[in-house]
């Protein structure tokens, strides 16, 4: 992607303020901000799904949920430190994501939506009916062991929030490299036009489970990140509500890194400064969404495929 | 194309804003942690007015040691993400005890935060794992479900030789978790159990269920879970033509269950601690004609005041003690016996169970009132 | 025997009300290629309504005809104007937008209703009286009908004939399928589209209306949030019976109140969600756009 000098210095001002942050913050605002940051890379691997592949994915939180339940399992079931089980809360959703998407990827829009949907709830009752006896029913899993690292305790609420943040970048470096790739022109060709992008030989269906599987990996990365948060995983973290947030998150927010942040801004962060409207924040929340899309159909900050210099574009 | 340090400025601005708190005063500092909102919006709200109500009545007359209350209420909205964000933000605005909450996986949830920070923890969850971690923090104004297990399978088995046991739960920890205490404790004694099943929370159809029970023929259906499910259950049961007893478990005890279940209460039964009108204490008497007096309305359920005894304990134990060392608290607590609660007597044993179960059987009567049944009143 | 029936009869009550609600799901999308995922909230708002305008205008009546027309008619009106304002405020300003737009848009809605439902009528359930209607209940053979349940199931069935009639039979119902053809064209031909997406509006938000009375009068106890609950099952509906398509909505509803009855009676009531979703994906698997096939003009 070829930047301009004022982006450098955007990317560079926001990392730097993510990094003092935990300075500024007091310990909720703390654990708030790596909540937002563990939604930021949700965000981004649903982006990769939904908005760079135009694939109407409302069941994210069944991958998330696989990668927070998986390095719970190993942690609480098989005694393994919870850092050492991510490679496989990587490893087991991305799987998840190729298999599940394989059946499906055929279908149009809606009747997408729908299945995955449908995904998500068979989760989740998996989990709440506790599924071989490990993934502690209703409650979920409390109490995981807090992970040290070289010695460093990794549960304290700084350790989680740096944590999140070198995961973050992590993400944006992957999504970067995506925009350049092969993959990455191939689902945008995709989602503009699926019949046509076929038929100039493109594997269509190839790279839809691509970016299941490669979304599906991020998010269990972040689920893992989630666990550690609250030492705990609990069902209704991952119902349909939370997927249906992850979506919203990239529509309001427009299929772009910053359009992701400012979506996971709004989305989440938002609703917890006004919580002391208590009853009313929900309400004037809707309007705002519904206020969001007219202002702004294609979200806050919409995708600009980075291979068009700008003086070809308009405005 | 400075987008970005838009979207910075705003983040540090929020930010900026939130973190200018945390100043020290000189009121004594209590949380409510409720479901104001959400699918237990009812039950958390009668929490927070309860609470609310008691601290103006105190401050009215002067505080605690010379010092004003304030309550800081956070909505857990019924769910533990949010009671563990919570646990966060109340730690963080330095209050020294916590009431709720009404959920044990909400309660459980926030727990560890509490313990960390030294924050006293009051809630009427009634799962037992609550008092399995240890936390001194932790005290349980109600009673544990194991205790309900085993008076309901006693009843069951022994006093009313049930022969053909259903038992039907929903998805939640509290039902599933009292539902399975249940079965065990009916097991041990030698009973039948000839059905179980979960219903799903909210989906108001549940005729599949029951015509499958009709078709087990049991004498008796219990239901551990909530008011709205039961008052369903019993009239889908009745409109069945299924003719086995009803009963309901502690959270089934609110006046919707009898609006839902309409003139199929009547007969059906309920096993819990006393309700709020069946309280024979003065102190029940008087917090109800004032509760009703602020707020037009009765109070939720028998919950509200389990939580509001939390509550009274906590500040007795700061007016006995004159501090607000919560250690110090704690060890008090532990030491008080037959505390004069809205509830009853109030002790609590080591782990932080309130110890002295005092569960009894209800027979609802036509006019939606409430007979005790068992144990037979001499 | 005698408990399968009563299965059956379990499952068509059930599933007429989601056959109702599907309705407004699928002509909607028939018509502009939206989910309007506000469609269950406004189904919630009915009996809200329709429990107002009872205890305003009819407090006491019982078993009576005329006090039940009355709340359908009122609550159907103010519904409707509800479905139409919903259209205006939150889906006309994006109808050149991209589709997903509309779709945060209406989940934005739906929040507004169903939180402006808590604003207005309180948290607490509320409760329509035992009484409006007889509460009869015959015994046929061990199976058990409520005199409700044959109301709905009756209702229901005249209801969609009538809808059926209608959009078959009617100018104005081929004017609806053609708009939901092409909008350009039909507008050439000199079809208000606007109005017929109003009309739309007035009457998918009508039958959720009905079937919003009916989960009142049915289960009696009413929340702000249950809106969800049914709205996700209808919708399930409309896209097992083919989105777009009017009978497969109402085929939809019945099989999935029917099946959901039959795993809950026969196989487990603990697993019945996953059953009811797995079936849902198997089907679109076999068959990508529902048993009946879509009626969507997808351009391409």
């Amino acid at each position: 992607m070829k930047k301009s000098p004022n982006k450098k210095i955007g990317y560079t001002v926001f990392i730097l303020a993510m990094l003092l942050f935990p300075a500024l913050a007091n310990p909720k605002w703390l654990a708030i901000g790596s909540t937002f940051l563990i939604f930021s890379v949700v965000g981004l691997s649903e982006d990769i799904i939904l908005g760079k592949g135009g694939m109407f994915n409302m069941g994210h939180a069944l991958f998330f949920g696989i990668g927070a339940y998986t390095a719970a399992i190993a942690n609480h079931t098989f005694g393994i430190p919870i850092l050492y089980a991510i490679p496989l809360a990587i490893l087991i959703p991305a799987l998840c994501g190729i298999i599940l998407a394989g059946p499906i990827i055929h279908l149009r829009g809606d009747y997408l939506l729908v299945a995955t949907i449908g995904f998500n709830i068979v989760f989740l009752q998996l989990v709440e009916n506790d599924i071989f006896g490990i993934t502690g029913g209703p409650n979920g899993i409390f109490g995981l062991d807090t992970p040290t690292f070289l010695g460093f305790d990794l549960a304290s609420p700084t350790a989680i929030y740096y944590l999140g943040v070198a995961v973050l970048l992590l993400t944006f470096y992957v999504m970067a490299n995506l925009d350049k790739s092969k993959a990455g022109r191939a689902l945008h060709y995709l989602r503009l036009d699926d019949l046509a992008a076929n038929s100039i030989g493109i594997n269509t269906r190839g790279y839809k489970i691509f970016a299941f599987g490669l979304g599906a990996g991020i998010a269990g990365l972040a689920g893992v990140l989630l666990a550690i948060q609250y030492s705990a995983v609990s069902p209704e973290a991952f119902n349909f509500m939370q997927s249906v947030l992850f979506f919203s998150i990239v529509l309001v927010g427009g299929s772009s890194l910053p359009g992701i942040l400012m979506g996971t801004f709004v989305m989440f962060v938002l609703p917890e400064i006004f919580r002391d409207f208590a009853t009313w924040r929900y309400f004037i929340f809707g309007f705002a969404m519904i206020l969001a899309m007219i202002l702004r159909p294609e979200g806050i900050f919409p995708a600009r495929f980075g291979k068009i210099p700008d003086y070809f574009k308009k405005g | 194309m400075n987008k970005m340090v838009r979207v910075i400025t705003a983040f540090l601005l929020f930010f900026a804003l939130s973190g200018a708190s945390a100043m020290a005063s000189d009121t004594i500092k209590i949380g409510v942690q409720a479901p104001t909102t959400g699918q237990y919006a009812n039950e958390g709200q009668g929490i927070d007015q309860g609470v609310r109500l008691i601290a103006e009545q105190i401050n009215a007359k002067g505080g605690i040691l010379g010092k004003q209350i304030e309550i800081f209420t956070c909505d857990d909205e019924g769910t533990a993400m949010k009671a563990a964000i919570c646990a966060k933000d109340l730690v963080n605005k330095g209050v020294i005890g916590v009431i709720g909450s009404y959920t044990s996986t909400c309660a459980e949830a926030a727990q560890a935060t509490y313990y960390r920070a030294g924050v006293l923890q009051t809630t009427d969850g009634t799962s037992d794992t609550l008092t399995e971690h240890g936390y001194w923090t932790f005290f349980r104004n109600s009673f544990p479900n194991s205790a309900e297990a085993t008076y309901t399978a006693n009843y069951f088995i022994n006093v009313k030789k049930y022969k053909r046991i259903a038992i039907v739960t929903d998805f939640s920890s509290y039902s599933t978790g009292l539902g399975s205490s249940v079965e065990a404790e009916i097991k041990k004694l030698g009973g039948n159990i000839v059905y179980q099943g979960k219903i799903k929370a909210g989906a108001q159809n549940y005729t599949p269920v029951l015509t499958k029970i009709k078709s087990k023929h049991p004498d008796v259906i219990y239901f551990s879970g909530y008011y709205n499910e039961a008052g369903l259950l019993r009239s889908q049961q009745m409109q069945l033509g299924v003719t086995a007893d009803f009963y309901g478990s502690n959270a089934c005890d609110n006046p919707d269950y009898i609006k839902l279940a309409g003139k199929f209460a009547e007969g059906s039964y309920l096993i819990n601690v006393p309700s709020p009108e069946l309280l024979p204490y003065d102190l029940a008497i008087n917090f109800l004609k004032d509760y009703r007096a602020k707020y037009k309305m009765d109070p939720p359920s028998i919950w509200t005041l389990l939580n509001i005894d939390g509550m009274r304990a906590f500040l007795y134990a700061i007016e006995q003690t004159g501090t607000t060392d919560t250690k110090k608290l704690a060890e008090y607590l532990h030491t008080i016996k037959d505390y004069p609660g809205i509830t009853g007597p109030i002790q609590w044993a080591p782990d932080g169970n309130r110890t002295g179960s005092a569960h009894q059987t209800y027979e609802y009567q036509a006019d939606g009132s409430k007979k005790i049944i068992y144990p037979v009143v001499k | 025997m005698d408990i399968f029936f009563q299965q059956l009869v379990n499952g068509l009550t059930i599933g007429s009300i989601f056959a109702l609600v599907a309705l407004g799901y699928t002509m909607v999308y028939g018509i502009m290629k939206l989910i309007n995922f506000a469609h269950g909230d406004l189904v919630a708002m009915s009996a809200f309504v329709g429990l107002s305008v009872y205890d305003q205008f009819l407090g006491g009546t019982t078993n009576s005809l005329v006090a039940v027309l009355t709340i359908f008619a009122a609550t159907g009106v103010i519904i409707a104007m509800a479905g139409i304002i919903l259209e205006r405020v939150a889906y006309r300003p994006l109808r050149n937008a991209p589709r997903l737009s509309a779709v945060v848009s209406a989940l934005g809605a739906s929040l507004v209703i169903q939180n402006g439902i808590m604003l207005i009528w309180g948290p607490r359930m509320r409760f329509f009286p035992a009484d409006i209607l007889p509460a009869t209940t015959w015994n046929i053979g061990g199976v058990y009908i409520s005199f409700i349940q044959v109301v709905i199931l009756v209702v229901s069935l005249l209801i969609m004939a009538g809808l059926i009639f209608f959009i078959d039979k009617t100018r104005v119902g081929a004017a609806i399928r053609a708009t939901s053809i092409d909008h350009d064209a039909s507008r050439l031909m000199g079809i208000d589209v606007n109005r017929i997406i109003t009309l739309i509006f007035v009457i998918g938000t009508f039958l959720g209306a009905v079937g919003g009375l009916f989960i009142g009068l049915y289960y009696r106890g009413i929340n702000f949030n249950m809106g969800w609950n049914y709205g996700l099952y209808a919708f399930v509906a409309a896209i097992i019976g083919g989105i777009g398509n009017i009978p497969g909505a109402m085929v939809g509803g019945m099989l999935l109140g029917i099946f959901k009855a039959f795993i809950a009676g026969y196989v487990s009531s603990t697993w019945a969600d996953a059953f009811t979703f797995t079936l849902l994906i198997a089907i679109l698997v076999v068959r990508p756009t529902g048993i009946m096939g879509e009626r969507v003009a997808e351009k391409v």
